[in-house]
């Protein structure tokens, strides 16, 4: 098997074995899902309530969305199910995001807990061979069962509103592009952060609050500014792929030559 | 073969090791001694190229010692380590930890598979490798981590207190395995604090505080070659060996006289000449003296000799 497979079999071996990492893995999908399926079955109901009461919020939205092109000429139930689901993929960005930085937090500190990181160091192996394994130990398991509450999403979604438009409403492209590219991004971008916090502490719950405290104001902030954008232009969407590859890709550079082995070995106790 | 050149580490400022030369040949056992602190470990990761030498050369298994993040991974994977603590995944089982790290050795299942199967068999560990690790006792652990060392046949094999913490039945097993080890042919670098083990096993000895104080066999160490001073001798006296053993301190050439019963234990600084004259300065006192003889220091007389000399 090849070395870098091997951190990932393991973490999956992990996963499946410890009862209190599973339902991290299964909770904030099913919200991901449960969402998106409720704003498919309960919208035209909302939009017709808020409708009839002028409700500002709902009329706001409604004019936002007939005045994007891509909608024009659709009927407005569908109009507004679609762009509704197309926000709620945010959430399958934040799943990554929100379930790798436990593993990754675990990547280097938990082994020097286990005291099975000089073992590991003492083989063969490259800091990169090792730093790129952790990095997709972390981060694949959190990506399958994104995309895999995303797959169960498009079935549920179109099953409950097929009858209703005649066809899928799921996936449209900037929620594929959202799913499949920009979520394992962001994912692998937040996992090279916290492991290089991982790499740097004593505690894994230290790693885990610093990344947070680092990561999520700042996504959070993106998110609310640059949010709306990336679910109106689709060039956009593809920038912010490209930018967060490219961030990812400098992070892992700058984890390779941060990673020093011989701090680690010698100063941790 | 191992051969350290001036190899010295410091942290931040502080040795911890410093100019260390020594050579261990093929197929030899050597052990380290050395208090807390001596700078055993350190000394293996720069063997290993786990940590770089701030100054000196090493040569191990015929792999230079080289510098930077990418470098040794040729020497390490000719090398067997054992460290100070076993390391282990707690929730995998003894089979699954050993399939992990032998992949990280690279080696294809078709090779590892039966060597494990055989190191398993041979730590008596083979009906119990589907067990978590995490319910494994000390013992069993050690003996697993001892596998870790052995699976890719490396060369060299570094042993970090093979023994430490296990009950005397699990110890001997240990140490039947190194020996074994030695028989088949591997070099052996061994830390550890029990002198008796290092007796028994070492073909070299070296003790450490730092530096390396002495190295050589027991027999150098003992004569003095590898950094002792003088030969030890027991005087049987029919009696009165505490007032001889006082007056024996005056003499320049006798040193530490200690007297215990009837014997007085010394050192001298030439057998040959001075064992006659200490017999018969002893005997114009008036002294019975019914024998003399050479008397072996134990490993642990030389270790606290050079350690406390060196404190």
């Amino acid at each position: 098997m090849n070395v870098l497979l091997l951190f990932l079999a393991k973490e999956w071996r992990d996963i499946r074995s410890n009862s209190r990492v599973l339902p991290v893995y299964l909770i904030l999908p099913l919200v991901a899902v449960l969402i998106p399926v409720l704003f498919a079955v309960a919208l035209p109901e909302m939009l017709r309530v808020g409708q009839a009461k002028g409700d500002p919020g709902i009329l706001l939205m409604i004019r936002a969305v007939q005045a994007m092109p891509e909608f024009a000429g659709k009927a407005l139930d569908k109009a507004m199910t679609q762009y509704m689901l197309r926000n709620a993929a945010a959430l399958f960005l934040l799943m990554p995001v929100a379930i790798s930085s436990t593993a990754a937090a675990f990547s280097v500190v938990g082994e020097k807990q286990q005291r099975t990181l000089e073992p590991i160091l003492a083989t063969p192996i490259t800091d990169r061979q090792f730093l790129l394994g952790k990095l997709l130990a972390a981060l694949v398991p959190t990506v399958a069962v994104t995309w895999g509450a995303a797959a169960i999403d498009v079935l549920l979604v179109d099953a409950l509103t097929w009858s209703r438009f005649g066809g899928p409403v799921l996936p449209d492209r900037f929620w594929v592009l959202g799913v499949l590219v920009l979520a394992p991004l962001t994912g692998a971008a937040v996992v090279l952060v916290t492991m290089r916090y991982s790499a740097r502490s004593t505690d894994p719950q230290a790693a885990v609050q610093h990344t947070a405290l680092m990561t999520l104001p700042g996504f959070l902030l993106l998110l609310g500014v640059f949010g709306k954008l990336l679910t109106v232009s689709f060039t956009a969407a593809w920038g912010a792929c490209l930018l967060v590859a490219a961030i990812s890709l400098w992070l892992f550079r700058g984890n390779v030559r941060t990673f020093r082995r011989e701090e680690i070995l010698t100063r941790w106790k | 073969m191992i051969s350290a050149r001036g190899l010295t580490r410091a942290f931040d400022g502080t040795i911890a090791v410093e100019h260390l030369s020594f050579d261990v040949p093929d197929g030899k056992l050597c052990a380290l001694l050395g208090p807390n602190g001596a700078g055993k470990t350190t000394t293996v990761r720069m063997l290993l190229g786990l940590i770089g030498p701030t100054a000196g050369t090493a040569r191990v298994a015929g792999h230079e010692l080289s510098r930077g993040p990418e470098a040794n991974h040729a020497l390490r994977g000719v090398c067997g380590l054992l460290t100070e603590a076993p390391g282990f995944y707690d929730r995998m089982s003894a089979w699954d930890n050993l399939l992990f790290f032998g992949r990280l050795y690279g080696l294809g299942d078709g090779v590892l598979k039966p060597r494990l199967q055989h190191y398993l068999k041979q730590m008596e560990l083979w009906d119990r490798r589907d067990g978590l690790v995490g319910e494994f006792s000390k013992g069993m652990k050690q003996r697993l981590a001892i596998i870790r060392a052995l699976f890719h046949d490396p060369k060299v094999v570094f042993l970090d207190e093979p023994t430490s913490g296990l009950d005397p039945e699990a110890a001997l097993a240990v140490r039947e395995l190194i020996l074994r080890l030695k028989s088949e042919g591997r070099t052996i670098l061994v830390c550890t604090h029990n002198l008796d083990e290092a007796e028994r096993l070492a073909d070299l000895i070296g003790i450490m505080r730092r530096r390396l104080l002495a190295f050589g066999t027991i027999a150098d160490l003992r004569a003095g070659a590898g950094g002792g001073s003088g030969s030890a001798v027991r005087i049987t006296l029919t009696s009165g060996a505490a007032e001889h053993a006082a007056a024996l301190a005056q003499l320049p050439f006798v040193h530490d006289p200690q007297p215990t019963g009837a014997i007085i234990a010394c050192r001298v600084d030439d057998p040959t000449a001075d064992v006659p004259r200490v017999v018969a300065w002893l005997v114009g006192r008036g002294a019975g003296v019914l024998e003399v003889r050479p008397a072996a220091d134990s490993l642990e007389t030389i270790y606290l000799q050079h350690v406390r000399g060196d404190a």
